[in-house]
């Protein structure tokens, strides 16, 4: 019996200890009515309305770029990327996740921001099989019953 | 420590490298004067030294073997003085010296190449190092015909030979050292000198001692020699002997005719020795002696280094965040002083200051760039090399002119051409030049064949031209080995004379039918053609059959800074490099001719040029769309020239050129005409274009 106490204690100091090691901030952000998330290591800042210039000769959800302090950054629209259509704000005002995705610089357009969360990595699961979203790698189920899907940042930086 | 380590290293290399470009130049000069004058020498001794002691530092012992060879060799030419060596070596013995060390000067570089590529470097040496001796023991002969075995050039031939009197000096003072003291060497160097101070003309043995730390050993072993010619310097140097510390005994020998055997020379002649006892007056004569002695290297390396001490070398990567960042800094102050609030407020101070701080940024931004430009010499002096080594091989007598080379030009563009230049000049030295003599005199040419190298500046462009008075290129032979690669796209009538000399730079084309050594081999002016537009230049070929070539490259003087003309199309702003600008102008309706395939077309000076709607193009939204409304700018970049359809000029500015970010490279971008984008003083983007891959973009 008392082995078996300092049995669970150890499993529970190796649980924490992995569980530590499994947890990460996510960010997690609205497009489309869907609720994304993506470690937070990777975002570099949140911009909101900045003068978006218009790139010619690319892909079309490439909305174009930014200068942001100096430095030029592409803009992706994540709902275009992902074969939607556009969000249009009437007011033209726009928000975008600047990331640095080992070290690629890249902005994506999101309808809004939401909140920053922990999450324990081991509890995402992979996308379903018949996968639709090119960008997705992986879904879970948060604590207020919303579903966040995993933004695939190395598929995302590859265009 | 690692990184220290590098740090090492890298000062290592940029040294080492400049040093042996420097001793290139030194030689290949001495080598068309046919003489070396005694700076010369000098300075290839110095060379040699600092090589041979920062690869001793490094551990490259190769390096170190090789340099230490040819300073042997050069010392001995500066000892025995240099008009000497000059007037006693016949001109094989001249020619087989700057062969060596030309070719010692390869080895190094390649040894330094392979340090750089982190690969093993060559151990054996030994073939190398014996050519130099073999010459070395050769001039002796020519410096000592008496005492030809004797020659203690180096320390190997001279350990032997140490009991013999080394030259034929009348009188020698035999010198033995404390024993146990330690640096024999440096203390027999530090008597040289002192004894420079007194008297001159002597001559000493061994004769390294400054340079070589084995020496020492040889001076324990069989003492030091010092030969005087005359009896009265002698007796001066024995009274400066007297007075130098830790010497133990000394004697004078007198060397009778040749005919006396040394050993026994020694016997007869020696004089009582004069132990000196270590008193403790040597103490004090000691520290002026050394202080002299290190006085005197001292101010010789600060008179050599005179010009070198006020520069510095600062890694290109940091010049490069420096520009950068006084770009951000040019771009944020027009920011702030243009900033829209302010619109319509009188602030007297506040203008006043901003204008001070527009001089100072613009100031700033002139310096910046200066400190990346460097003078294009050191690629022309690169040449020189090559002209030389493809003269001698392919027995062609070239003569190589260069001129303009202080131009200077950006740093990363310097990089950039030294291989289109040095493959142009090995192309003229290669097809250019005749192969046989009767048939440049027949063409009434001078016999010496001249390939000339000039760059100058001109506003925002640097010139560089290669120019040599061979045979030409033959129009109709490249026009015919184009039709056989299939490289023709028209008709060969309707070729211009430019047009087939451009052909020279399309890919797979080689008008040498065989490969040599140095060029054919089926990547030619191609390569050149894209190294040089990677610089954002472009190359032009003209020649004359039986006149000669002229390769000229057209060069931006940076890359990091166009001046260019702003444009707008509907909201987009785009900046055209005004290099390529030939003219703007509003032209009506009824001047546009339409072909056969409603393409645009318009006269421009006898000829028709095709007019790019950009709008279409990039299918930009705007509504100026009738060509009487906008404006047509006429524009040019290497053989492609047709005019582009704008809304609106915006004006000239001075932009800073910012490259696109890494994430748009898979989109093949560059190919569609954009070359980059810039901030505006606004911090507004505008679109940098690349005229000539747009017109290729267009077509497709």
């Amino acid at each position: 019996m008392a082995n078996e106490t300092i049995d669970t204690s150890v499993l529970t100091d190796e649980q924490l200890a992995q569980v530590m090691e499994n947890t990460r901030k996510y960010l997690t952000f609205i497009s489309d009515g869907l609720c994304f998330g993506i470690d937070t290591s990777y975002v570099t800042e949140i911009i909101i309305n900045h003068k978006i210039t218009f790139l010619p000769m690319v892909p079309f959800y490439i909305k174009g770029i930014i200068n942001l302090r100096g430095q030029i950054i592409p803009i992706v629209d994540i709902r275009l990327r992902m074969g939607k259509t556009a969000y249009e704000c009437e007011d033209g005002s726009n928000c975008i996740i600047v990331m640095n995705i080992n070290s690629i610089m890249i902005g994506i357009l999101v309808d809004a921001v939401h909140q920053v969360i922990d999450i324990d990595t081991s509890k995402i699961s992979p996308p379903t099989a018949n996968n639709q979203e090119i960008l997705v790698c992986g879904m879970m189920k948060l604590s207020d019953g919303t579903t966040m899907l995993v933004l695939d940042q190395v598929a995302l930086s590859q265009s | 420590m690692d990184n220290s380590m590098d740090n090492m290293l890298d000062m290592y290399l940029f040294e080492t490298n400049t040093l042996l470009e420097q001793l290139d130049g030194i030689l290949i000069n001495a080598e068309k004067s046919k003489l070396f004058t005694v700076d010369d020498v000098n300075e290839i001794f110095r060379i040699m030294h600092t090589i041979k002691g920062s690869s001793a530092m490094m551990e490259f012992s190769c390096l170190m073997k090789i340099a230490h060879k040819v300073e042997d060799l050069f010392f001995l030419i500066r000892d025995n003085g240099v008009d000497t060596f000059d007037s006693v070596c016949s001109e094989a013995e001249h020619h087989e010296l700057f062969d060596l060390v030309f070719n010692s000067i390869d080895f190094m570089r390649s040894e330094i190449e392979k340090v750089e590529n982190s690969e093993p470097l060559t151990e054996n040496i030994d073939s190398d190092l014996e050519k130099i001796n073999v010459f070395i023991n050769k001039i002796t002969t020519h410096f000592h015909p008496d005492a030809v075995a004797d020659s203690p050039a180096n320390a190997d031939a001279s350990t032997s030979s140490a009991q013999n009197l080394p030259d034929s000096s009348a009188f020698f003072l035999h010198v033995f050292f404390d024993e146990g003291c330690g640096m024999e060497n440096l203390r027999a160097f530090m008597l040289v000198t002192s004894l420079q101070d007194a008297c001159d003309g002597f001559t000493f043995y061994p004769n390294d001692v400054e340079t070589n730390p084995d020496s020492a050993q040889e001076i324990i072993d069989h003492g030091f020699y010092i030969g005087f010619m005359e009896k009265d310097t002698l007796e001066k140097a024995i009274a400066v002997l007297k007075n130098q510390s830790n010497i133990q005994t000394y004697e004078v020998i007198e060397n009778s005719i040749a005919a006396v055997e040394p050993e026994k020379a020694t016997e007869t002649e020696k004089t009582a020795d004069t132990p000196k006892p270590a008193e403790p007056a040597a103490e004090t004569a000691k520290q002026p002696a050394a202080s002299s002695a290190s006085k005197k290297t001292s101010s010789s390396t600060t008179h050599s280094l005179a010009n070198k001490q006020s520069l510095i070398s600062v890694n290109l990567s940091k010049l490069d965040s420096l520009m950068a960042i006084v770009g951000e800094i040019v771009i944020t102050e027009s920011m702030v002083t243009s900033c829209p609030e302010l619109v319509g407020v009188k602030l007297d101070s506040f203008t006043k200051s901003a204008r001070q701080l527009r001089k100072l940024t613009d100031e700033l931004q002139d310096i910046v760039m200066s400190i990346r430009m460097v003078p294009i010499s050191g690629v022309f002096q690169k040449m020189n090399r090559i002209v030389r080594d493809m003269g001698q091989k392919l027995h062609k007598d070239v003569e190589l002119v260069i001129i303009g080379e202080d131009t200077e030009v950006d740093k990363t563009i310097v990089d950039g051409i030294g291989d289109p230049i040095m493959h142009i000049v090995r192309n003229s030295m290669d097809h250019g030049i005749e192969e046989d003599v009767n048939e440049r005199l027949k063409n009434g040419k001078p016999e010496k064949a001249k390939i000339t190298l000039t760059a100058e500046h001109t506003g925002s462009e640097v010139i560089i031209s290669v120019t040599d008075d061979g045979k030409g290129i033959n129009p109709e032979a490249v026009l015919a080995k184009a039709a056989r690669n299939g490289l023709l796209a028209k008709p060969e009538s309707e070729y211009s004379k430019k047009e087939i000399l451009n052909l020279l730079m399309l890919p797979g084309f080689s008008t040498n039918e065989e490969v040599t050594e140095y060029s054919g081999r089926g990547v030619g002016m191609d390569v050149v053609r894209k190294n040089v537009e990677k610089v954002g230049g472009v190359v032009s070929i003209t020649s004359e059959l039986g006149q000669g070539t002229c390769t000229t490259l057209k060069i931006p003087l940076t890359m990091a800074i166009v001046d260019g003309m702003e444009i707008a199309v509907g909201d987009s702003i785009f900046t055209i490099p005004i290099n390529n600008i030939r003219q703007s102008f509003k032209i009506s309706a009824d001047e546009i001719i339409h072909n056969v395939d409603n393409s645009e077309v318009i006269k421009r000076m006898d000829e028709f040029y095709p007019v790019i709607r950009l709008h279409e193009l990039y299918n930009l939204e705007t509504e100026v769309t009738n060509i009487e409304d906008g404006i047509v700018i006429w524009v040019e970049s290497g053989d492609k020239s047709y005019c582009l359809f704008v809304d609106e000029l915006l004006g000239e500015q001075q932009v800073v050129v910012k490259p696109l970010p890494t994430y748009l490279n898979s989109f093949n971008i560059k190919n569609s005409g954009i070359a980059g984008c810039t901030i505006l003083g606004d911090g507004n983007i505008s679109i940098i274009l690349d005229v000539l891959n747009l017109y290729t973009n267009h077509i497709n």
